[in-house]
């Protein structure tokens, strides 16, 4: 028996008739370990799960629980080594808290045994350890669905075996069970090493929680790895069809995905890609609303000038969107005002947005008015009881001057992607920009 | 966390030790309590009286000897051998056909019980019997031995008799309840055929000491055959007939073959339409009844049954019997109840409705 | 469950009252049937006979009866009577087990003891003594062993034919259903053609004591002492399967292998049951519920309470139907149903917990 091995899965096949549910899967699993299994629907997550309890045979390969092949393993000492907490249970029946967490006690008994005083206490601890201790004499009916499962959890606990399945375990939960749920398994994990293999539909938990993810796709293990490793852009979109942003939660500075729309939606084509980019002035994440948008409208976009660990240089780069980027917190220097003057130059339109004006980033307002007159340009309004000038009083004022050389307020990015649009409909032709009526 | 993966002997063996060794003591009291039930409360027959089958038993037929037996050996219509009490004073009776032997054979005082249906009383009394039945034999609902829906065997024991005369309408179960519990005698009366009546008369005249009376009723009987006989001899083509015993809304119940209502009807001369029908007591629909044609249309009475019930069969308006009057109604006992009521009165009765000038 | 708060002294109080209460309803039960005895006398005879003739030498003295109509009370009261109410309890005991046990196994609240077809194959081993007379010479043999081995093979049956891959509880349940309705249709043609014999089979069909004797008795309890007890073993899997068979199966319970014993053990209860008292109704479906609303649904005390209430029950239904309809001896079947609904729609109607198996 290979010490600290939990779980051992080489060249794992499972047929369902014609169908095959799991292709060559291997999967090794240290003792000790959260894997997070991810996958979309039909993926093979939950019959990977069940050949593991031995309630699926697999057509061809090994299947090995602590050194054991589940199938040599009689029923009551499989169920001393894995747990499993499914996705619902279905019970009728009003059982108390405290009785329903005992018959995970089963396996540790013969026939005509007794609860002991052990098992109470075992109970007692499960039950605590998801927070359900007060309720141990209620009916299990009468409970919430979050409660619930957390006291199929506890039930689980109780059978304390080194290795615990769950199968998509918050499926039913509110957000806040989510995580209370799966911090529990962490620290459980953590504290008494535990083995744990979660079946998660929510990436962003897996990364939380799971030391290491493992995505199935179509009966194929497509990526196992670290979060930071496996999470990316390109596996949502080829696993899952997603388009997506990834972003680096800056607490944790774990991975997280942001979904954006399904990679088959074509983009409205409202712009070509050929002809000039639309420029975006920005910065302090004001612009990544218009780069966004401009971006999906299927525009070439350039930004600029931005600070690098601002977030709207983090969004350019996200989006491809070529930016001329100064380094953090340093006022606009020449090279990076003549790139950004340069890209102007290049633009078809230009947006600018309502971003926060310093005196470190006031140049970038004055570096647009040139070009107000060449191309149009629009000015997205600033939300109401938003205060954007910091440079006392010089960007209101050359926000105004801006506007009375020809830029066009517009009250939203979505808004701008449509004059922009409207503006370069012929055939892409710069038209002249329509006279505002405050003019 | 302690890590018990061992499939190692120990606590996985020594629970299926302890539940074996349940099993075995459960085995072991289950067996005793077997044993010890049926020997500690070992049944005696209590019966009052019953004679002890020490005593050699003799036998006798007709001759009579110088001393009266203790018992008699006799063998039942459904060939069981039992040994009775001679001449016994406390009979019980389970059927209005041995009641009409027993009657006959003026062995009235005899009885103590006759059959009855529950609830007891009176009229668990007119489930079975006729009121003319009732009155005639002198029978009341304190006779009542409950045979039906369940046999009661307490409502027998309180009686106690010393025979038992039953037909088969009486289960075999009941009977081993009698024979076993009570240590009561049971002489199964059910004769298969019409001269098996006369063999039942000379069983009951052996058992009480009336073989004079039996023989003179047998006599009578033969007789009475014989005219029968006699009639349906001198007639070349049979006419047809349907004999219906009750009616529902689907049909018309008849006697099919092997039954005493066809013997009957064949040996007074007419030819039952139901004569080749492939249950004993087929239901005839009107369908059937029209096709077939009888020219007479008996029907039973009594019980409940009688000519507006079966005028409000189905279809009855329409049988040509029925338009051309050709419709009697009879005591559906003389035609159901296999004893010498039915050939005194039966036969004559229902060879009536065909030949009525020649009888 | 937790406890009820009763000292040790006072429950060893509780448990002694009800033994002896439970005593003198068996006493006073053994003196009702068709012939009604009066009272002093029978309490006589049943002790003098309780105590091997010790007590009450002379059980009659007093009583104006000749001695042949004493030794006929004295045959009615112990060889009929108490017997009958012995098979009473223990006939009421095997189907409130079998009905608890069918019930967790297929986590149907609706389910019997006759669910899998076992009464049309009792039925039919019955009839083949009254109607083809098998066995005739010895029919008190006879009738109890064939209606066991018709009985018991059904169920034997259903558990060779829905094996292995095909034993999930849907496949069970629809063998039997279906074998049940087969068994059944063939029994209508005995009968049809049989008129004389469909009388006594129908008899039977609606169930009574009258078999009831010491030898009976003695089989019958053997029987529930092995069957029920091996049953009530499976207290702690029953709990476990209500929570689905994947779910017991984790938790390491053979679904499999503890649904195929549970069932040929329930099977063997019902068909002693039916071997000897016919088809009664309502007691194997009952029984478990009323103690599931008394006492939880652990069927670690569900199934030893069923035994309990259905004994108690069984006695009660004998005893009403005595008491309402002195002198005769009505179908048990009958009184089962009496005797059960409206306590049952009492206590399903007094709301004391929470839904027990899904609302029932």
């Amino acid at each position: 028996m290979a010490p600290g091995r939990a779980v051992h899965v080489a060249g794992l096949e499972v047929r369902f008739g014609e169908r095959r549910a799991l292709h060559g899967v291997d999967l090794d699993v240290p003792a000790g370990q959260f894997v997070g299994l991810a996958g979309p629907n039909g993926s093979g997550k939950t019959t990977l799960l069940r050949t593991l309890l031995g309630f699926v045979e697999p057509s061809a390969g090994v299947v090995e629980l602590f050194g054991d092949p589940v199938a040599a393993l009689p029923i009551r000492a499989r169920a001393r080594r894995v747990a499993w907490v499914p996705q619902s249970e279905v019970l009728r029946d009003d059982v108390p808290l405290l009785d329903y967490v005992l018959y995970g006690r089963y396996s540790l008994h013969g026939a005509l045994d007794r609860d002991t005083a052990v098992d109470r206490e075992v109970a007692g601890r499960a039950l605590s350890e998801v927070g359900l201790l007060d309720r141990a004499t209620d009916g299990i009916a009468g409970i919430s669905g979050g409660e619930r499962q957390r006291a199929v959890l506890a039930r689980a606990l109780a059978q304390e075996t080194p290795l615990l399945l769950l199968d998509e375990p918050t499926t039913h939960l509110d957000i806040g069970h989510q995580i209370d749920l799966l911090a529990r398994v962490r620290r459980l994990c953590e504290e008494r090493g535990v083995t744990v293999i979660a079946a998660l539909h929510d990436l962003n938990l897996a990364a939380r929680f799971a030391d290491r993810v493992v995505v199935l796709s179509r009966g194929l293990r497509v990526a196992d790895g670290t979060p930071g490793a496996v999470l990316s852009e390109q596996l949502l979109a080829r696993v899952w069809g997603v388009d997506a942003e990834l972003g680096i939660d800056p607490g944790s500075g774990l991975p997280y995905l942001v979904p954006r729309r399904l990679v088959t939606e074509a983009p409205r084509a409202l712009g070509d890609l050929t002809g000039g980019p639309v420029h975006v002035v920005g910065g302090g994440g004001a612009g990544a609303p218009a780069m966004r948008a401009l971006v999906d409208a299927g525009f070439r976009v350039t930004a600029g000038a931005l600070h690098l660990l601002d977030t709207d240089a983090e969004t350019a780069d996200a989006l491809g969107v070529v930016a001329a980027v100064e380094g953090p917190f340093a006022p606009l220097g020449e090279p990076v005002r003549v790139r950004h003057r340069l890209l102007l130059a290049e633009a078809r339109a230009i947006v600018i947005a309502p971003f926060p004006v310093g005196p470190s980033n006031l140049a970038n307002l004055e570096d647009v008015r040139p070009f107000v007159h060449a191309v149009p340009t629009f000015l997205i309004a600033p939300r109401p009881g938003f205060e954007l000038d910091f440079a006392g009083g010089a960007a209101r004022q050359a926000r105004e001057e801006l506007k009375s050389m020809g830029a066009r307020e517009v009250a939203s990015a979505a808004d701008a992607v449509a004059a922009v649009a409207a503006a370069l409909a012929p055939a892409g032709r710069p038209a002249a920009p329509a006279l505002p009526a405050e003019r | 966390m302690s890590l018990n993966l061992g499939s190692g002997p120990s606590p996985a063996r020594a629970r299926s030790l302890s539940l074996t060794w349940v099993v075995v003591i459960a085995l072991v009291v289950a067996g005793a309590a077997i044993a010890g039930t049926a020997a500690a409360f070992e049944l005696k027959p209590a019966g009052p009286s019953t004679p002890p089958a020490s005593t050699p038993p003799t036998t006798t037929n007709n001759t009579t000897g110088p001393r009266t037996p203790e018992t008699v050996n006799v063998t039942d219509d459904l060939g069981r051998h039992v040994t009775v009490p001679y001449d016994p004073a406390r009979v019980v009776v389970l059927s209005p056909s041995i009641m009409d032997i027993v009657f006959r054979l003026g062995l009235r005082s005899h009885v103590v019980g006759v059959d009855c249906y529950a609830p007891l009383g009176n009229s668990g009394l007119s489930e079975d019997y006729s009121p003319d039945q009732i009155a005639l034999w002198g029978l009341n609902g304190s006779m009542c031995v409950q045979v039906g829906p369940s046999f009661a065997l307490e409502t027998l024991a309180v009686l106690e008799p010393q025979l038992v005369l039953a037909s088969t309408i009486v289960s075999v179960a009941a009977v081993e309840e009698i024979t076993s519990s009570l240590g009561v005698p049971v002489v199964m009366l059910q004769p298969p055929t019409l001269s098996g009546i006369l063999v039942d008369d000379s069983l009951v005249g052996a058992i009480f000491n009336v073989t004079g009376a039996a023989t003179t009723l047998n006599a009578e009987l033969n007789s009475a055959l014989y005219n029968a006989t006699n009639v349906a001899a001198q007639v070349y083509t049979f006419p047809t007939v349907l004999v219906t015993y009750s009616v529902d809304s689907n049909g018309y119940w008849s006697f099919g073959p092997g039954t005493f209502g066809e013997s009957l009807i064949e040996l007074c001369g007419a030819t039952s339409i139901s004569a080749n029908a492939t249950t004993a007591y087929p239901e005839l629909s009107p369908a059937q009844v029209l096709i077939d044609d009888p020219q007479y249309i008996v029907y039973g009475t009594g019980f409940g049954l009688n000519e507006s019930t079966y005028a409000g069969g189905p279809d009855w308006s329409d049988f040509p019997a029925v338009q051309a009057g050709n419709v009697t109604g009879l005591n559906s006992n003389w035609l159901t109840e296999p004893d010498p009521t039915m050939i005194l009165l039966g036969i004559p009765a229902l060879q009536a409705v065909f030949y009525p000038g020649l009888a | 469950m937790a406890t009820t708060g009763v000292g040790p002294r006072r429950r060893v109080l509780l448990g002694a009252l009800l033994a002896v209460g439970l005593g003198v309803l068996i006493l006073l039960s053994a003196l009702l049937g068709a012939v009604s005895i009066p009272i002093v006398l029978g309490l006589r005879i049943l002790l003098h006979e309780l105590s091997g003739g010790f007590l009450f030498p002379s059980a009659c003295a007093g009583s104006g009866l000749t001695a042949s109509q004493c030794s006929t009370r004295v045959l009615i009261v112990w060889q009929i009577y108490f017997p009958e109410v012995l098979l009473a309890l223990l006939v009421g005991a095997a189907l409130g087990l079998s009905g608890g046990a069918l019930q967790g196994v297929f986590r149907n609240p609706l389910a019997d003891p006759f669910l899998l077809g076992l009464s049309s194959g009792g039925t039919l081993g019955a009839a083949t003594v009254y109607i083809y007379h098998v066995g005739l010479a010895n029919a008190d043999l006879y009738l109890p062993l064939f209606a066991f081995l018709g009985s018991a093979a059904t169920g034997l049956l259903i558990l060779a034919v829905a094996r292995g891959r095909y034993g999930s509880v849907e496949t069970l349940l629809l063998t039997g259903v279906a074998l049940a309705n087969l068994l059944s249709a063939v029994l209508s043609l005995v009968l049809l053609y049989n008129q004389q014999g469909s009388l006594q089979v129908t008899d039977w069909l609606l169930g009574g004591l009258g078999l009831a004797d010491w030898n009976v008795d003695g089989i019958v309890l053997g029987s529930v002492l092995v069957f029920g007890t091996l049953l009530c073993v499976f207290g702690r899997e029953l709990n476990l399967l209500q929570l689905g068979n994947d779910v017991a199966q984790s938790a390491g319970v053979d679904a499999a292998r503890t649904r195929r014993r549970v069932l040929l053990l329930s099977s063997l209860l019902t068909a002693v049951a039916v071997a000897f008292t016919g088809i009664i109704g309502f007691v194997g479906l009952v029984s478990p519920h009323i103690v599931r609303r008394l006492f939880g649904t652990d069927y670690r005390r569900v199934l030893p309470g069923a035994a309990a209430v259905g004994a108690l029950f069984l006695l009660g239904a004998r005893d009403v139907s005595y008491l309402a309809f002195p002198g005769s001896v009505l179908p048990l079947g009958i009184f089962t149903a009496f005797a059960g609904v409206p306590f049952f729609l009492f206590l399903l109607y007094r709301q004391r917990r929470a839904s027990t198996m899904g609302g029932l």
